[in-house]
């Protein structure tokens, strides 16, 4: 009985000794790419920061369309990257670190978040171009309605960054499979009654104005074609 | 044709523009370029009063014609060949051509300019000649009295570059008037009143210099290349002259001019790419001496402009003030916002914007294209609602002057442009202060 008992205690101290064992180099991989992501990421920020602030980012990045006084005024642009980088170095190193421990589960959902990231990343850059366009498109038509003398212009201008900006945030998405069927039929529906809706307001409200506009247009040359400016 | 020794050389030859003419009775003598496109209805008129000015002139000068056509469609060579009764004494040459010069009509309107140009100078550097004419196809009003009060200069009295000056009406030129004279003036320190015209006369050792410039194969080169030929000449060591012309009249290439903002995008562009540079040069030069004056004032008035509409100008600066402020304040200090805004309440017939201010925010645009704080193009075009509200003042202050006053007027502001210089400099130099002060 005693020796039964013995056995088993040498047994189980065993198992757990192995488990221990087989654990160990796993946790202790884990910890080192851990401290070592974390180094990465402390260098990168602090590097980031004085790359980005000696390019004077935060003003070119609001030149660009991105700012952030809206959302987040106590961040600048400089701030905002080197911290999302530090995150995604700080993440990625706790992805490897899951799979090190050879654990079934975590394993699993390192890698599959790993691969998800390139979507994610794509949709973030489809984002970021996306704002990019729309900053120029609405800047550059709000100077032309203006040169033109067109009253509403920044009416014209603000309608087209946000139909700039959707398509972004809705290919972005579509890029990440969220929703896909759900957004393919609300940008039908969506596109189809805005030319629905100019069409039908054209055609019945505004169609003396328009043939007006283009008799004028077809029959006189533009206001300020009559001085010789050069 | 008077001029002796010509040689009988009708055909098109495909010359790049460094290939040697096949003669050279010229050495020494005149070569008179014409630049055409589409000028079928006005070629023979200026080829025949370039003729008839060089039998007049230079009889004792041995001269050559070259055309130089950008891809004419309307037979404009023919017109010329024909003006010359088939004599064979023109040298026609084709430049040559890029697809993307037709994507965007230059101002001038001619597609190549540069190209065309280049292959002129080069062919009267291979003829050796001792000074070469300029003229455009497209002038109506031109005489033979022209090659003389142009040529003569160089040919006899040593100049090397020689800027026609024709008198319009007050409002007429405006842009040139407001920011062109002003601004080369004040940074090249020389009096050419009409930089950006597409006659001129040049010396030999001015041939060499544009040839040896690096400015032919330059971004905006196609557009820009008259004023950079002027400024080119202004900024080296070389004699300048004026000569007035008389009254210029042309016909306009193309079905549609071109809008206000796209003129504005494309001369004022191509003044702010050339100061860029020629920083070296204009910020040491200070004050600015008056040109020797040529030719003789016209018989006739200038003619009457189009009646201008000063409250749609002051209504366009207003709108421009309401939405383009914001990308107006990345430019422009905030002294300088808060002149603008006095000027949006007041009355019209007090609409008066300052010398001093409009010279600054020239200046501020200047170097705003420089450091590309917005794409150039938006800068460039978010000026006109601001050019509009200079345009109506300056209307509102020369519509009851004689034509003398209102040179005046012109000269003080160019006056204003020159005090306002080292505002210019320090900024340029201190860029970090751009949207201070």
């Amino acid at each position: 009985m005693v020796e039964q008992f013995d056995q088993a205690l040498r047994l189980a101290s065993t198992r757990i000794v192995e488990s221990v064992a087989n654990f160990l180099p796993g946790a202790i991989v884990f910890l080192v790419l851990l401290v070592g992501a974390l180094v990465v990421a402390l260098v990168l920020r602090y590097t980031l920061r004085r790359a980005l602030n000696g390019l004077d980012f935060d003003r070119r990045a609001e030149l660009l369309g991105i700012s952030l006084a809206a959302w987040t005024p106590s961040r600048s642009a400089t701030t905002l990257v080197a911290s999302v980088v530090y995150w995604i170095v700080l993440a990625l190193g706790l992805l490897l670190g899951l799979t090190a421990l050879d654990a079934a589960l975590p394993s699993q959902f390192a890698v599959s978040v790993l691969e998800y990231v390139p979507h994610l990343v794509a949709a973030l850059a489809i984002l970021v171009v996306g704002g990019i366009v729309a900053r120029f498109l609405a800047r550059a038509i709000l100077i032309g309605a203006v040169n033109m003398g067109v009253q509403y212009a920044r009416l014209l201008s603000l309608t087209v960054k946000w139909l700039v900006l959707t398509v972004a945030a809705a290919m972005a998405l579509d890029h990440i499979g969220i929703g896909r069927t759900v957004l393919l039929l609300a940008f039908g529906i969506l596109f189809g009654g805005v030319v629905l809706a100019i069409a039908l307001a054209v055609g019945l409200g505004a169609r003396d104005v328009v043939t007006r506009a283009l008799e004028r247009q077809l029959r006189e040359p533009a206001r300020d074609d009559k001085l010789d400016h050069v | 044709m008077a001029s002796t020794g010509l040689s009988s050389s009708g055909a098109t030859s495909e010359a790049s523009p460094a290939k040697a003419v096949d003669a050279t009775p010229t050495k020494g003598g005149l070569v008179v370029g014409l630049l055409s496109y589409q000028d079928a209805d006005t070629i023979g008129l200026v080829t025949t009063a370039v003729r008839e000015g060089l039998a007049c002139h230079f009889g004792d000068l041995a001269s050559r014609i070259v055309l130089v056509d950008s891809g004419s469609t309307d037979n404009t060579a023919a017109r010329a060949r024909d003006a010359l009764g088939g004599s064979g004494d023109l040298l026609e040459l084709s430049p040559p051509r890029a697809t993307v010069d037709l994507l965007e009509l230059p101002y001038h309107g001619i597609p190549g300019k540069a190209r065309a140009l280049h292959t002129i100078l080069a062919t009267a550097r291979d003829l050796e000649a001792r000074a070469c004419v300029i003229f455009d196809g497209n002038v109506r009003t031109v005489t033979p009295h022209w090659i003389d009060w142009l040529a003569r200069p160089v040919v006899e009295h040593a100049f090397d570059f020689v800027s026609p000056y024709y008198p319009r009406h007050p409002f007429e030129g405006a842009l040139t008037k407001g920011l062109v004279y002003p601004l080369v003036r004040a940074l090249y320190g020389v009096r050419l009143r009409q930089p950006a015209a597409a006659e001129f006369a040049c010396s030999g050792r001015l041939i060499d210099h544009f040839l040896n410039e690096d400015l032919w194969e330059r971004d905006g080169a196609q557009v820009g290349i008259d004023l950079w030929l002027a400024t080119s000449a202004a900024s080296g060591d070389f004699r300048l002259g004026e000569a007035a012309l008389g009254i210029r009249a042309h016909h306009a290439r193309g079905e549609k001019a071109l809008d206000l903002g796209t003129t504005i995008a494309q001369v004022v562009g191509s003044l702010f790419a050339d100061l860029e540079n020629r920083a070296g040069r204009w910020q040491r030069m200070r004050g600015s001496i008056p040109v020797q004056h040529f030719g003789t004032s016209p018989a006739t008035a200038p003619p009457q402009s189009s009646s201008v509409d000063v409250e749609r100008l002051i209504e366009s600066y207003r709108l421009g003030y309401r939405e383009l402020r914001d990308i107006w304040t990345w430019v422009l200090p905030p002294r300088t916002i808060v002149d603008l805004r006095k000027l949006v309440d007041g009355p019209p017939a007090q609409f008066r914007l300052d010398d001093e201010l409009w010279a600054r925010i020239v200046y501020d645009f200047a170097l705003g294209y420089r450091l590309r704080v917005l794409p150039r193009d938006h800068l460039l075009r978010s000026l006109v609602p601001l050019y509009s509200g200079w345009l109506a003042s300056f209307i509102l202050q020369v519509r009851d002057l004689s034509a003398e006053a209102a040179d005046q007027r012109v000269e003080d502001l160019a006056a204003a442009f020159e005090a306002q210089k080292p505002y210019l400099i320090s900024r340029w130099r201190w860029p970090e202060r751009l949207r201070t002060g």
